[in-house]
């Protein structure tokens, strides 16, 4: 006998048919950008789309999607159809997504480690932080040279060389003066590794105890070596939480990162409806959309703003708007070849019809 | 979902009236802060409290419960 039977844990499920082959659809709540392309592509009707408006910005306990387990046929559909892979199918335990049978979307997001220099633009700007920047830099005490030496017979402990030096490299060991030793330090030193010759205790010092000198100008360049200046590092992508928005290809002052995106298409905002509520903004999963401010006192700024290159074309901002004020086009969509007419079909219908 | 007000909550400011961007467009007055010149809209306030007169209109996006500032309009 064959049948579906489906777990929900919190807002996530698995349905499951246990036959001859075991069939397991899983959807991850947290990954689901709300786009609705599972709804659309679904052969049977099994899928309904939430009212993802309400769900990601109320926060309200609610799964994005439902679906019907009496309805799914477990073909694995959606999974394919799903931009961001939060509805994933197993064939007895194998992830369809690593079949060659079945079609995938082209698209990918990679950093290129040898070009990357570690500014950390990306990591700051990806909008389902996605990227880690992980960075080594380059030790301080390497990339200065020079010579000091704090004269402690002529020293009268004053304490203005510890409170000026701005790399924090002086460090005066203060004591209330005692009568067996009235003085008001124990001792003085300067931490060579944090010193960067900067000489400016040697000019603030009252008594002239410091003697410092600067080489970094003068032969510097003979002592310091040019790979200790380097910064080092690596880079990673989730590639869970990644949509291929195209935000760090953009961002990246040194073309590091390089983004691939399964749709091409258009988004058009008609100003004249859109009631700036901004429900767009917040739900679009890629930062395309913003309210501009204005510039100066009394100028009004433009309702919404747009910029193309970091839109992936999902439609979750022409779902969730609630005057029809937003039209995403599709006009490509670039998947692996397979030989099922249908599925074919199917995928190519998510390109608007022109 | 459903759009749900409590009128104890409420303290009749409106300001749900004119957030709602279905409103706005039904009567664009209210997007200047103006009240509804039409029961035409999802809400309204009347008699000092929210009232809803088209929650068929509703298309949930979550703007009302954003900015009520007593939580007197949800959708759940």
């Amino acid at each position: 006998m064959v049948s579906n039977t489906k777990k929900v844990k919190a807002k996530d499920f698995d349905i499951v048919r246990s036959a001859e082959e075991k069939r397991e659809l899983s959807f991850k709540d947290d990954i689901c950008i709300g786009c609705g392309i599972c709804e659309k592509i679904c052969p049977v009707e099994a899928i309904e789309l939430g009212d993802i408006g309400a769900i990601i910005r109320t926060g309200a306990d609610e799964p994005k999607i439902k679906i019907d387990e009496d309805k799914c046929v477990l073909c694995g559909m959606c999974n394919v159809g799903c931009p961001v892979n939060a509805l994933k199918l197993k064939i007895d335990d194998e992830p369809i997504s690593d079949m060659d049978i079945y079609p995938h979307y082209i698209s990918s997001a990679e950093i290129d480690d040898d070009t990357c220099v570690y500014c950390k633009s990306c990591e700051t700007a990806c909008p389902r932080e996605a990227i880690t920047i992980a960075r080594d830099l380059p030790e301080r005490s390497k990339l200065v040279t020079g010579e000091i030496e704090i004269d402690k017979e002529k020293c009268i402990n004053c304490g203005i060389c510890e409170e000026m030096c701005p790399a924090d490299a002086i460090d005066m060991e203060h004591k209330l003066p005692t009568s067996d030793d009235p003085t008001v330090a124990s001792d003085i030193n300067v931490d060579k590794d944090k010193c960067v010759y900067c000489l400016i205790c040697k000019k603030v010092c009252p008594v002239d105890a410091i003697k410092a000198v600067c080489r970094s100008c003068s032969y510097g360049v003979y002592d310091l070596k040019p790979e200790d200046a380097e910064t080092k590092g690596s880079s990673f992508i989730d590639e869970e939480a990644c949509v291929n928005c195209g935000w760090c290809q953009e961002i990246c002052p040194v073309d590091a990162a390089k983004v691939e995106k399964p749709f091409k298409g258009e988004l058009s905002i008609d100003t004249d409806k859109c009631q700036a509520c901004g429900a767009c903004v917040d739900i679009c999963p890629c930062n395309v959309l913003s309210f501009p401010r204005p510039t100066k006192p009394g100028e009004i700024a433009e309702k919404i703003s747009k910029d193309e290159r970091y839109c992936i074309y999902c439609g979750a901002c022409e779902n969730v708007c609630p005057v029809d004020a937003i039209d995403v086009k599709r006009t490509e969509i670039k998947h692996t070849p397979t030989k099922s007419k249908s599925w074919e079909k199917k995928l190519e219908s998510l390109k608007t019809k022109t | 979902m459903e759009l749900k007000v409590n009128q104890d909550n409420c303290l009749g400011c409106g300001v749900c009236v004119v957030a709602c961007p279905v409103n706005a467009s039904i009567s664009p007055e209210v997007a200047g802060g103006h009240g509804s010149k039409t029961t035409e809209v999802i809400m309204m306030v009347e008699n000092g409290v929210i009232k809803i007169f088209s929650p068929e209109k509703c298309t949930k996006c979550g703007t009302c419960q954003l900015f009520c500032p007593t939580d007197a309009i949800w959708l759940e």
